[in-house]
């Protein structure tokens, strides 16, 4: 078994990247793509009962310290990602995670027995997009009793399907809402989603850039506040962590696991580095394995909570 | 270890003046900005109308320090291009995607809107003193753009209604050409059943063709995902939208139903 190979919520993963939702992860054909470049696991872009086109764009805009973005939560609807789900679990091994978004508690319910019904290995449960405030409100993750409301909702509908609730790190108490993830049932938690919304504004024009005016900010400059969200979970509660956030090297990765993180999300930086991150990132760790002594991944996992022990 | 840049400066939005607007027909007219974007032969730039949208645009020419594009009214958006004079400021971003890799011998197809870019195709063909020939086809004579500069390049036209060049299917000229003459390489931008047909002649002439696709693009960077063809899952915004006979071979989606802003296939063939 290879250095890397790890366990999340009892799914057998040869590597612990995950493409993060959002990316590269409408179709089965693009998510096989980014699997067979060295992806433990893929998570599918966010997907609601009913299709949405998103919003206009510019929705994605690149700036020196990452990614600012509106899409919107563009998606082909339950029936289009379900039938992506069968497609992908048709054609390749590699574990797939389908992410779910919804407006209602209930409505999450309802959409992950759909989801649950195609066979994803994990369902991701988004509830914490910052681009669709105007339409959905303050998102869950930002409230304990709401989001616990909606892992239990999820739980209920998703049968043996492991479950994790995506977080924000914009919220009171991170601890608070990881515990409330816990006490309803859920299997791991991912952290972080992008932060802000932030805003661009083009100079010559004096206008916002994007179309939405406010999008989530993503990449390099939020890496240190995703390192801080996972560590501050990992004391909280016991669940796996899935750390997403600003990674774009294998150095950046480590400092999640060392937060804490059983897996690690790439998302952002496939702007940069294309899919070949993937390939370049596990040799980076296995090399970082190899010149500290460790047998596996799982020996630096939470390394950064050492201190804090008697 | 250290971390990598995800800066790429050459990606930011200008706002930049129309220079000049170059009248086609009323639904069908260039634009002319004051910067060259560095941008290749079968590479697009985003363009913005700022409370309008962003749509991808491929370049239409590039000299002395200037771009162009050409646009054909048929959404919002591109009416909305057709009202912007001399002077208005517009968002470029760019140059995106993989352009044409000229070698050998080449023969140029182009159908309708898709004759824009292979403009700028022949002019760095003929500056690399390159040997092509070209074939177009359009509806009609007033579709038919660039015809003077063109013309001036020895192309052969064809038209729906024969109002210029013969009345065929510009493929038929292709086609024709192939068994006259010997090409290393066949370029083609425009509809994607005339892409289909320009495939298959290559396939039976053994010889290479680009071939630039069209899906649909929002973000232009390779991240959002919208534009990947099935099978091979590539991204026309990133690795296209120039394809090559190999890769258009793992083109699961080639000339059947596109997927729409949402991701879901349509059901009708889309066209370009």
């Amino acid at each position: 078994m290879s250095a890397l190979a790890i366990r999340l919520a009892g799914i057998a993963m040869e590597s612990p990247l995950v493409l993060a939702s959002g990316v590269l992860g409408t179709t089965a054909s693009s998510l096989r793509r980014v699997a067979l470049a060295g992806a433990g696991a893929v998570t599918m872009k966010s997907c609601s009962l009913q299709p949405r086109a998103g919003h206009p764009a510019p929705c994605i805009l690149p700036w020196g310290g990452g990614i600012l973005n509106a899409v919107g939560l563009s998606n082909p609807g339950a029936e289009g990602a379900a039938a992506e789900i069968a497609e992908f679990k048709r054609t390749c091994p590699v574990p797939l995670f389908a992410s779910i978004f919804a407006g209602s508690a209930e409505e999450f319910g309802r959409l992950a027995g759909r989801i649950a019904g195609a066979g994803p290995d994990l369902i991701e449960v988004n509830v914490s997009c910052p681009n669709v405030q105007s339409e959905f409100g303050i998102p869950f993750a930002a409230d304990p009793d709401a989001c616990g409301r909606v892992a239990r909702a999820v739980k209920d509908a998703a049968g043996s399907i492991p479950v994790s609730i995506k977080l924000s790190a914009q919220c009171a108490s991170l601890a608070r809402m990881a515990e409330a993830c816990q006490r309803n049932g859920a299997d791991a938690i991912t952290a972080i989603n992008t932060a802000g919304p932030g805003m661009w504004i083009d100079t010559g024009t004096g206008r916002p850039v994007l179309s939405n005016r406010v999008g989530g900010v993503s990449g390099p400059a939020i890496l240190p506040i995703a390192v801080r969200a996972v560590y501050e979970i990992r004391k909280a509660v016991d669940l796996p962590i899935i750390g997403t956030g600003g990674v774009s090297c294998a150095n950046d990765a480590l400092q999640l696991i060392m937060a804490g993180a059983d897996a690690v999300g790439i998302g952002s930086a496939i702007y940069g580095g294309g899919i070949g991150l993937f390939g370049e990132i596990n040799r980076g760790l296995e090399d970082f394995l190899k010149e500290g002594g460790y047998d596996s991944i799982g020996r630096v996992q939470g390394l950064a909570h050492r201190e804090d022990r008697p | 270890m250290s971390g990598r840049s995800l800066a790429m400066s050459s990606h930011e939005m200008h706002t930049l003046p129309v220079k000049q607007v170059v009248f086609h027909h009323d639904g069908l007219k260039s634009f002319v900005f004051p910067r060259a974007f560095d941008a290749e032969p079968g590479q697009f730039v985003m363009l913005w109308i700022p409370g309008v949208d962003e749509k991808p645009f491929s370049v239409s020419d590039v000299t002395d320090g200037k771009i162009e594009i050409t646009a054909k009214a048929v959404g919002p958006f591109s009416r909305a291009l057709m009202n912007c004079k001399p002077g208005d400021r517009l968002g470029l971003r760019g140059p995106f995607g993989r352009g044409f890799r000229p070698r050998g011998r080449g023969l140029v197809v182009g159908g309708g809107m898709g004759i824009a870019p292979l403009r700028y195709l022949v002019h760095r063909l003929e500056q690399d003193r390159a040997s092509f020939r070209i074939v177009l086809g359009a509806r009609t004579a007033e579709e038919m753009m660039f015809v003077g500069d063109f013309s001036r390049l020895g192309a052969q036209f064809a038209t729906d209604d024969g109002t210029l060049g013969r009345q065929c299917l510009v493929t038929s000229l292709a086609e024709r050409l192939c068994e006259e003459e010997r090409f290393d390489l066949i370029y083609g931008c425009g509809p994607e059943p005339m892409l289909v047909a320009l495939k298959k002649l290559a396939d039976r002439a053994g010889i290479d063709c680009q071939l630039s696709l069209e899906r649909h693009m929002k973000c232009g960077i390779g991240i959002c995902g919208s534009c990947c063809v099935d099978g091979s899952g590539i991204c026309i915004c990133r690795e296209g939208p120039v394809l090559d006979r190999a890769e258009l071979d793992l083109v699961a989606d080639f000339g059947l139903p596109h997927r729409d802003a949402t991701g879901a296939r349509k059901d009708a063939p889309a066209m370009a």
